[in-house]
């Protein structure tokens, strides 16, 4: 993971500032956003096809801020936002040739690209890609492989960047940030990653056998004044930032016409779940269910985007 | 920053925001519903597709560009209009059902007819027998190395205006006379697909007396037609007929220079000839 | 470059031809008995030597060899690190005692952080920025650090200070050593060869060893002490107790393992464990399942499921002998009949070989957990077999 062409900084040498109300009100739990939706309510999403003329397909995608990241934008009083909205754009470059060196391939060759602006989290990010963001390259691939028809693009290759502007932090700003660690804004990042380069291959003109759509489940327990033997509960398209404990999450790329899956990533501890009575899923079979559900959601935005466009290229010629 | 909020509830046009609510409710019986509205629809086609979208069933119609076969039903697999081409009367070949990425209204009027007898075409990059426009960026004693700018659509090839050709390559005018520019050459070389011109290839007659100087110039913009696709760098072209070969090219003064005959070219400034292997002009 | 670009994939497409994996794919989808070309059942992984604790300068070692010739040594390192203090502590600080409750659960002094688990996987062939060892090393790092043992309701009230040999908050609570201090391990992963077949079964089984065998010296020092060790490696206490070792035989915590990652492959109806290079080159679907031993029942637990990208989408297909143009007259134009294949739903010419593509069901995701996770099922085999190992 080392920078091979420049000279860089002791990497983690800093770290962001500790505001002092929170010094004083404990963990700040008066001033935390909390969930305003349904477990099964998605975030509204906004998603544009065609915004970037130079290359052959495009999107821009974000997410609905959360009630309380509205109020606080426009009447800012403390330097920690509630939560974060997730902003990103999509290209799509090619089919293009193949580097000379690439061997024949009978197949479309997919090349994906995830990166960070370096504002877009709390903690700034290089302009070197870093583990995470070829991790979810590589995440972002195999979700996309399984939709395309490779067979029809012999020997050229698709280029796929997404560039992130504003990411899903993994918790609330105002948290300690070592405080539950995993990285679930990644995975809320990803879910958009795939919705956005999917809206951006169709935009392209690429055979795909679907509109292959992302969505966050997770099991949540939040409710401290309970008791600490209350199950955690199952919700869908998580902002991290809004519960204070995530025991578990699950992205999918799904694809409607087909139900099929594409990718799955699932982890955290799903072996303990308040399901409604009589259902008789396991923990994991529940969450997977759950970010199908929510990928279904995106999809009906996914498939008005695409339709819009074509509308719109139609009458314009 | 809070003007992006207000986009997101005020939508200016085109903007599409749409809230979402999902009631649990179990996705195979989801499914079934979608598959059984589809199937009282059988009958209709839809006139705009989307990927994913399901168009008809296999039994009734044949599978085009365009679409995929699934669980015997033919799905559209991008976003374009749908076109139905009918079967040939003599045949007992079913309806063609395809989704075109062509999307001027010209070119969704064009005849059946002409894309019944040219093969159907999956994809945009350059197939066997497909006409290009392409730039030479080299000669060589055996070879010439050409790359490509534009893949003419079979549909439009015969049609003289080349600007009125309507295919994914909306503006061959403006891609011409940039790639004729000699400031813009070899900056995108990497982004388009090479090819190569054997000296065989280059007429029918006289093969053996070829000399590969006097075909071709660096910069010259030839039409040819793909022989195959050849190796993993590049495509093989043929120039080897009448209405291929050099259609725009400068003289070593700089100026456009006009076919005078099959095997040279003038320029219009110092009178001075050039030999190339000319195309028939239309 | 290009075999960089292939391997991107976090995959590698085979060089077979479209005739093999037909040939393959047919034989081992053959519904509820598929035959494997080295003749092993569903579940059987294939033969491999191991020893444990070979590397002195380490706190804990393994090697694994296949019997392919493919080789992977696991070193792992402690080091003792400075704990970056967190707005709890610095509260508790400020208001002299300060309200220490429910709060330190969320601070990383208390339960441990996943950035003190550092892995690195070397692979020969590939640079350390590759998709492919990146992949790797995520997956198997969010297992491990992710194997926090009992819910969310741990590591809480006094900050596991006192060094107590349970597993209570998880590898990561294992870490911590007071509230200033803790434990920084390193995961060093080298594959010896090229690999043969995809890694991830190979490292995750040697990772594994080398984790049950890593000893941290014991603690001398007290409290909020910075802390010294005792240099007597027989009182160093095992990072994963061992039920021999506690005084308290009857602790729960000595189920605890380290996680362990299987791979698996579905063809057709059939799921298959532990694939080689040839058979995953035809699997319909792979996935990475990390499971670990629960601490409560012995039961397994699931910790997390990735999706790996089929190498059969890069295959190349096979022409049917009807639109074969070598072929015209040579055969009857109807011996070519596409059926519809019921696990891709699409028709194929039987035979003749199509890439991959489309995605998997549900249903089949649900069926590979459940052969891993069962009672008497594979994950418990596997583990079981592991810790043949470290007995020796």
């Amino acid at each position: 993971m080392n920078d091979r062409r420049r000279v860089n900084g002791p990497p983690g040498g800093t770290r962001p500032p500790v505001y002092a109300s929170l010094l004083q009100s404990g963990t700040g739990a008066d001033t935390r956003a909390q969930r305003q939706r349904q477990p099964t309510d998605l975030r509204k999403i906004f998603l544009k096809t065609g915004l970037i003329p130079s290359a052959s397909g495009s999107s821009y995608l974000e997410f609905e801020p959360s009630a309380s990241l509205a109020a606080a934008r426009s009447n800012p009083k403390s330097l920690i936002p509630p939560s974060s909205a997730l902003k990103l754009a999509c290209t799509v470059h090619g089919p293009k040739p193949l580097p000379r060196s690439a061997p024949f391939s009978p197949n479309l060759v997919l090349t994906t690209h995830v990166k960070y602006a370096p504002f877009a989290a709390r903690k700034r990010k290089g302009h070197v890609r870093d583990s995470s963001e070829r991790d979810l390259g590589v995440h972002l691939e195999t979700a996309l492989r399984g939709a395309i028809i490779a067979e029809r693009w012999p020997k050229s290759g698709l280029d796929i960047t997404v560039t992130i502007l504003e990411a899903e932090d993994d918790r609330w700003w105002g948290d300690v940030p070592d405080s539950h660690d995993a990285s679930w804004g990644m995975m809320n990042v990803l879910a958009g990653c795939i919705s956005a380069a999917s809206a951006a291959i169709a935009d392209a003109h690429i055979d795909c056998l679907d509109l292959v759509s992302g969505g966050v489940a997770a099991l949540v327990s939040d409710d401290s004044t309970d008791s600490p033997s209350a199950l955690p509960k199952l919700m869908l398209d998580t902002d991290p930032a809004e519960h204070r404990s995530i025991v578990s999450a699950c992205v999918v790329a799904y694809m409607p016409a087909r139900d099929e899956i594409t990718e799955l990533w699932l982890k955290g501890d799903s072996s303990k779940v308040s399901t409604a009575d009589g259902d008789q899923r396991s923990g994991h079979e529940a969450l997977i269910d759950g970010a199908v559900d929510a990928a279904r959601g995106a999809h009906t935005v996914l498939a008005e985007a695409v339709r819009e466009s074509l509308q719109k290229t139609l009458g314009q010629s | 920053m809070s003007n992006k909020c207000q986009c997101v509830d005020k939508p200016p046009n085109g903007l599409i925001v749409l809230a979402l609510i999902i009631r649990g409710e179990k996705s195979e019986e989801a499914l079934k519903r979608r598959n059984g509205t589809a199937n009282t629809m059988a009958t209709s086609v839809p006139s705009l597709a989307i990927p994913g979208q399901r168009l008809g069933s296999a039994n009734t119609y044949a599978a085009g560009p365009g679409t995929h076969i699934q669980q015997t039903n033919i799905f559209a697999s991008i976003a374009g209009p749908v076109i139905l081409d009918p079967a040939q009367p003599n045949t007992q070949s079913k309806a063609t059902l395809r989704v075109t990425r062509i999307l001027s209204t010209a070119a969704q009027s064009s005849p059946a007819a002409a894309f019944a007898k040219s093969k159907p075409r999956y994809n945009t990059l350059p197939a066997v027998d497909s006409i290009v426009l392409a730039r030479v960026t080299r000669v060589q004693k055996r070879q010439a190395a050409v790359s490509i700018l534009v893949v003419l659509d079979e549909t439009s090839a015969p049609n003289a205006d080349l600007t009125k050709a309507a295919s994914d390559n909306d503006n061959i005018a403006s891609i011409l006379t940039s790639a004729a520019n000699p400031e813009n050459h070899s900056s995108t070389d990497e982004l388009r697909f090479q090819a190569i011109i054997r000296k065989e290839d280059v007429r029918a007659v006289e093969k053996d007396r070829v000399v590969m100087e006097d075909m071709f110039r660096v910069g010259d913009i030839v039409r040819g037609c793909v022989l195959s696709l050849g190796d993993q760098t590049s495509y093989y072209l043929t120039t080897a007929r009448n209405d291929l070969g050099v259609v725009m090219a400068r003289s070593e003064a700089g100026n456009m220079m006009f076919p005078v005959s099959w095997k040279e070219m003038r320029d219009p400034v110092t009178g001075a000839g050039e030999q190339r292997k000319v195309a028939r002009p239309y | 470059m290009s075999n960089q670009r292939q391997a991107s994939s976090a995959s590698q497409t085979p060089h077979l031809s479209p005739a093999e994996l037909s040939y393959l794919y047919t034989s081992l989808s053959l519904p509820k008995s598929p035959i494997r070309p080295d003749g092993r059942s569903p579940t059987q992984f294939r033969p491999l030597t191991a020893e444990s604790n070979i590397l002195p300068g380490t706190n804990g070692s393994a090697r694994i060899g296949f019997a392919d010739g493919t080789q992977a040594i696991v070193g792992v390192k402690a080091e003792v690190e400075k704990t970056v203090l967190s707005t709890d502590t610095l509260a508790s600080s400020e208001g002299g005692e300060g309200e220490d409750s429910t709060s330190t659960s969320n601070s990383a002094a208390a339960s441990g952080h996943g950035s003190w688990v550092q892995m690195s996987i070397e692979i020969p062939g590939f640079r350390d920025d590759d998709a492919l060892p990146v992949f790797l090393s995520e997956m198997m790092r969010e297992s491990l650090v992710g194997s926090v043992a009992d819910g969310g309701s741990d590591g809480g009230g006094d900050g596991g200070g006192d060094g107590d040999v349970t597993m209570a908050g998880g590898l990561k609570g294992r870490l911590v050593i007071n509230k200033r201090w803790h434990w920084r391990l390193y995961i060093d992963v080298l594959l010896l060869s090229q690999p043969l077949s995809y890694p991830l079964p190979l490292l995750s089984l040697t990772t594994h060893l080398a984790l049950l065998s890593t000893k941290l010296p014991k603690l001398k020092s007290q409290g909020e002490e910075d802390p010294f060790f005792d240099d007597d490696w027989e009182v160093a206490e095992y990072l994963y107790p061992r039920s021999s070792n506690l005084k308290a035989a009857g602790n729960a915590s000595q189920y605890v393992r380290p996680p362990v990652t299987l791979l698996v492959v579905s063809v057709g109806e059939n799921i298959i464990f532990d694939p080689s290079r040839e058979e995953i080159a035809v699997a319909d679907a792979v996935l990475a399942i990390s499971v670990t031993r629960d601490t409560e029942a012995g039961n397994l637990k699931l910790l997390s499921i990735r999706t790996v990208d089929p190498p059969s989408r890069l295959t190349q297909p096979a022409v049917p002998n009807s639109e074969n143009v070598n072929m015209l007259g040579a055969t009857a134009p109807t011996e070519d009949i596409a059926v519809l294949n019921p696990a891709t739903g699409e028709e194929e010419v039987p035979g003749v070989w199509r890439p991959r593509r489309g995605g998997v069901k549900r249903s089949v995701i649900a069926n590979m957990v459940k052969t891993v996770l069962k009672k008497g099922g594979v994950g418990e085999e596997v583990l079981e077999g592991l810790e043949g190992v470290e007995v020796e």
